[in-house]
């Protein structure tokens, strides 16, 4: 369970370490409720940089209210809280971003990897519509808006995540 | 020359124990070794984590993978060297940290700098 919490950058020495030092039990679960949330913020603090974070956060914003204006929901904005509700799927969906870089394996490379994350990020955003659509429906956003500012979401994300690479400020092997 | 970053103490404290550690300076090591060095207080391995990773931003130190080791379950420690960058900053604390201590000697007294080493810890 352990090696599932802990982002794959620094998973091997962290397990090491917390293998070297075991005494007992309760020693180790000591430890590792001491390292694992140290290192899960340090990741998401190296990977996350928040001048990008605020770019992609009025993107996102933005393309939910643009949905909303361009395709028929103008009504919505103008509802009680119809601006914020629009801010719930894009809060997720940054969220969602920072996690998933933080856990992204800094060996795997790909052109595609940051559409990829930002597809499953906007899919968050999804799910968590679904379950306000279940739980309290004043709280969700139309699937109209939903729909088309995910995907206009998805293409400004997806090219700022592409120009602005979430950086992993650690050398590759020290010289 | 890279203009000095600042370091907080117990920066410091990182520092200082991935330095006198050389070779041997990883995780468990680090900790312990800092932990030593900032008794009586006790510290945490998180703590010690995301400071070398701080650390490591900021070009004071350079870490890299070791072999596997089988008394760690197989798995490879990282370990870390310090940045002549780091050795500056590092030096450049000592030296604050001792016009700090002479002008205490100075308001407080000679006796007071006398007891001063004795005090348990």
């Amino acid at each position: 369970m352990l090696k599932l919490l802990l982002p794959p950058a620094c998973r091997e020495e962290v397990l090491g370490d917390l293998h070297e030092r075991y005494s007992g039990r309760l020693a180790y679960l000591a430890d590792a409720c001491s390292a694992v949330p140290c290192v899960i913020w340090s990741r998401i603090r190296r990977t996350t940089d928040p001048q990008v974070l605020l770019m992609e956060a009025l993107a996102l914003y933005l393309s939910f209210v643009g949905a909303a204006r361009l395709f028929g929901q103008t009504p919505f904005l103008y509802t009680p809280w119809g601006l914020l509700r629009l801010a719930i799927p894009a809060a997720v969906a940054l969220l969602a971003l920072i996690l998933i870089d933080a856990y992204a394996d800094p060996a795997k490379r790909s052109p595609v990897r940051p559409m990829i994350h930002v597809a499953a990020a906007i899919g968050f955003a999804f799910l968590s519509q679904a379950s306000f659509q279940a739980a309290d429906p004043q709280l969700a956003v139309p699937l109209r808006i939903m729909f088309y500012g995910g995907g206009m979401g998805l293409v400004l994300l997806s090219a700022l995540h592409a120009f602005f690479a979430p950086g992993d400020h650690r050398p590759r092997g020290a010289t | 020359m890279a203009k000095l970053p600042s370091i907080g103490q117990f920066e410091q404290l990182v520092l200082t124990a991935v330095m006198s550690l050389r070779e041997n300076a990883y995780g468990v090591t680090i900790h312990q070794k800092a932990q030593e060095l900032a008794r009586p207080k006790s510290i945490s391995i998180g703590a010690v984590y995301v400071t070398l990773d701080r650390l490591e931003d900021k070009g004071l130190i350079a870490s890299w993978l070791s072999e596997p080791t089988a008394e760690r379950g197989g798995r490879a420690k990282r370990c870390y060297r310090v940045e002549a960058l780091g050795e500056r900053a590092l030096q450049e604390s000592a030296t604050t940290a001792k016009r700090v201590f002479d002008e205490l000697v100075k308001v407080l007294g000679k006796d007071w700098a006398r007891n001063w080493g004795k005090q348990p810890g």
